[in-house]
């Protein structure tokens, strides 16, 4: 049992606190890649803007610009600085459901995002201070995990993580090889930063080993049973938070949430890799985010905003 | 000399006789006082630096923890750390054997005079009190006649102000029975001084105040025990832009009861539920740290958003306890302390242990003119207003400010009250890199149920700013921490 606001706000500290360490990672890979004067360069930095919903081409030509906006611009809901302060936010409001531990990884990185040193920091070396934001964050979710109770509020907070995990992660597979792109990305090196935009180079490689191919990139990401940021694994996740937040609130087998997440577990975990190639992936990833968005509403309905009158005594 | 507990000067104007402040480190004759011995060796082995960046550490801790609070109109940041100062100030045993005793028995009469004019006005029929000093009191609620308070405990949380005057003895300057806070801040000073003076704090033989929590806890569920067996337990904030924010979480988080807002409460047939992720859930007693205007727009305030609407009918069907009560305020409205002495003596039938500071009441006209004659020595206090605001510090004033207040003594007497300019007793603190002394007071919190307990510390607040006499953090005010020593510690050799 736990508060209906409380529950909101631990909810999206993970979906902000997973939004902040993909855009880390985006700006990350965008500035490394530009190093490189090339043509394909300037396609990775095309693919990380566009993955973040900025279509603007002309920004590719000037990483820089582009890479700091989002990280500090405040005015942008999307920066990492908006993200992290809103992540922080909502902790402050539930500083008392969250461990003292918890709450201090998330406030000393909010107090080094938007402290008097935080833009100096950055010009000083760039890579540097997002590498060490994406390890303070990685902190935050370590401290949680070690000294939060694994009970219902912690399990909100992973819900909102791996919701929005899966809805990035899908974005940029849309981006990268779905039915809107002209020209299919082939480039070994562009291939190999849309990997390292979803942090899985490493684990891929021991996979696949170094042969950079669409269709084993679209596998591994979207269905591998083990990695961490595959659509499959986090589904797995949401439907087994779910139903354990369904349990705790005494609706284990009755609420939707719970039916709608069963559903699209099983549809990752049935999914055929010869008929998503023939298809083409787009269909397949539109219906994994419409699902992901249902999924959100239907918790919100059920667990937070639900209508008073159905749950008066009588 | 860096290291030393320094003494203040004389203030030196023309227009009052000066009296020297009682220093809490030094006797009279230049003498450290037994009690501060052994922080004052300590301090002697630690150079300026050392000082300083045990001060540094000391604020890193608060800011990392979010121990922050909000000042209200400030432009830039919202949030700040309060002020801090690492050295504890330091009260004897047999000095707080006293406090604590008076501060029993004035919170005893204090609960007593609400329960009587709450019901039968015994008090104000005998002439003690005026009748209409009460009754027309911006805080007297007259919701509250005639309602069953459990354990007649109406203030159940009480954080008194008292000064150290400067012939050493402490008087009450204000009874906070509202909402009152700080709390927090004298458990955080605790953790922090226990880090920055571990040696000097082990060897003094400081008691405890670790079990505030839990004793505030047992002080709530006692408000309903005679009619839930394990009631349900929440802390109201107004919000996460409520100056004392940090204050409301740390403590429920402390408790290990919900922190709730206005909006989390819903009530129903005179029932209070708070919305969980299962439905709603009865709530029993409501530690509220919201005003009595706001806590619901049904019978106070139309306009506020931080209540529960319906939630005084519940209260008064006997569905919920409110704690504290509302309608506490009356009985530390400025002008009615003038009479707690009195108060004391008619329930009691005691002297009063702890002394007041000496009151006019402007409503009276005699005392008004003596008070108008003698603005620039006296401090004058709006009787509604509170943390510092609405105030005359007269030999610190000017003569347009004096005018003004000339003005509207005239206009509205029965809103202010003076006081003579106190002397605030000094304490040693760390001011860039030196320590001087500071002007400080003391609010100790006092816990009333079905039994009533003093935590052996307090909060002692410190005018940072040179020969100021201002203690409130919304003014430049700073905390510290405050040792209270054991009995048997002190008296051996």
């Amino acid at each position: 049992m736990m508060l209906a606001r409380v529950a909101d706000s631990l909810y999206w500290i993970g979906r902000y606190v997973e939004r902040a360490e993909h855009m880390c990672r985006l700006s990350d890979v965008m500035l490394t890649a530009t190093l490189d004067r090339s043509e394909s360069a300037t396609q990775v930095a095309r693919i990380a803007l566009a993955a973040v919903g900025d279509f603007d081409g002309a920004k590719a030509k000037n990483p820089y610009a582009a890479a700091k906006a989002l990280v500090f611009d405040r005015d942008d809901a999307g920066s990492i600085a908006s993200s992290i302060a809103r992540a922080r936010e909502n902790a402050r409001q539930v500083r008392d459901q969250i461990t003292t531990e918890t709450w201090e990884r998330l406030n000393l990185i909010y107090l080094r995002m938007t402290g008097p040193d935080a833009e100096a920091a950055y010009a000083e070396g760039s890579q540097l201070y997002l590498h060490d934001i994406i390890a303070d964050l990685h902190l935050f979710r370590g401290a949680a995990d070690a000294t939060m109770s694994h009970g219902e509020g912690w399990r909100f907070l992973l819900l909102g993580m791996y919701l929005e995990r899966a809805q990035l992660i899908g974005s940029l597979l849309e981006v990268c090889f779905g039915d809107g792109r002209r020209r299919p990305i082939s480039d070994h090196f562009a291939l190999t930063n849309v990997l390292r935009m979803s942090c899985a180079l490493e684990p891929y490689l021991r996979a696949y080993t170094a042969e950079m191919q669409p269709r084993y990139i679209l596998q591994f990401l979207m269905l591998d049973e083990d990695f961490p940021r595959a659509i499959r694994f986090c589904t797995d996740q949401i439907e087994s938070h779910l139903k354990a937040i369904c349990r705790h609130a005494g609706m284990a087998g009755v609420a939707g949430p719970e039916r709608l997440a069963g559903r699209l577990k099983a549809r990752l975990q049935y999914a055929d890799m010869n008929e998503l190639e023939s298809q083409g992936p787009s269909a397949f990833l539109s219906t994994v985010l419409d699902e992901c968005a249902a999924i959100h509403r239907l918790m919100y309905d059920t667990f937070v905003a639900y209508p008073l009158e159905e749950r008066l005594p009588a | 000399m860096v290291a030393d507990v320094g003494e203040v000067s004389r203030v030196e104007t023309e227009t009052i006789e000066v009296v020297r402040p009682y220093d809490e480190a030094r006797s009279a004759d230049g003498q450290v006082r037994p009690h501060y011995a052994a922080l004052q060796a300590r301090l002697a082995t630690l150079s300026a630096d050392e000082l300083a960046e045990r001060q540094r550490t000391q604020e890193r801790f608060f800011l990392l923890q979010g121990i922050t609070f909000t000042v209200y109109g400030a432009e830039s940041s919202t949030e700040r750390i309060i002020p801090t100062d690492i050295l504890p100030r330091i009260i004897p045993a047999q000095e707080w054997a006293k406090i604590e005793a008076g501060l029993i028995q004035r919170l005893q009469a204090l609960n007593m005079f609400l329960a009587d004019i709450y019901s039968e006005q015994q008090i104000l029929m005998d002439g003690v009190v005026p009748r209409e000093l009460v009754l027309t009191a911006p805080s007297y609620r007259r919701e509250m006649q005639n309602l069953y308070v459990p354990h007649k405990a109406y203030a159940n949380v009480c954080g008194s102000d008292l000064i150290r005057q400067p012939d050493g003895a402490f008087a009450v300057l204000e009874d906070n029975l509202r909402v009152p806070s700080g709390v927090s801040y004298m458990l955080a000073n605790r953790e922090a001084s226990k880090r920055v003076f571990p040696g000097t704090f082990r060897g003094a033989g400081v008691r405890s105040v670790e079990r505030y929590p839990d004793m505030l806890l047992q002080t709530l569920k006692s408000m309903a025990a005679d009619w839930r067996p394990n009631p349900q337990v929440v802390v109201l904030t107004p919000g996460v832009y409520n100056s004392a924010y940090y204050e409301h979480a740390y403590l429920a988080r402390l408790m290990g009861v919900p922190l709730v807002e206005g909006r989390d409460l819903v009530v129903h047939d005179n029932f209070v539920y708070m919305r969980t992720t299962t439905g709603l859930r009865r709530v029993d007693v409501i530690y509220r740290r919201v005003d009595d205007d706001f806590i619901d727009p049904l019978t106070f305030r139309r306009d506020s958003a931080l209540g529960a609407a319906g939630l005084f009918n519940a209260y008064r069907a006997g569905n919920v306890v409110i704690c504290n009560a509302p309608g506490t305020g009356v009985a530390d409205d400025k002008a009615v302390y003038a009479y707690v002495p009195d108060i004391i003596r008619y329930y009691l039938g005691e002297e009063p242990i702890l002394p007041n500071i000496e009151t006019y009441l402007c409503r009276e006209p005699a005392q008004l003119s003596h008070v108008l004659a003698n603005l620039d020595k006296l401090v004058v206090k709006a009787v509604g207003a509170s943390g510092g605001y609405g105030m005359l510090v007269g030999p610190h004033s000017t003569q347009a400010q004096r005018e003004e207040f000339t003005q509207a003594l005239k206009a509205d007497p029965g809103n202010y009250i003076a006081q003579p300019t106190i002397q605030l007793s000094t304490a040693p603190c760390l001011i860039d890199h030196g320590v001087e002394a500071r002007h400080v007071d003391l609010r100790p919190f006092i816990l009333c149920g079905e039994k009533i307990s003093v935590t052996p510390g307090a909060l002692t607040r410190v005018a940072l700013k040179k020969g100021s006499l201002v203690v409130n953090s919304s003014q430049g005010g700073g905390s510290k921490d405050t040792w209270v020593l054991n009995e048997s510690r002190e008296s051996r050799p």
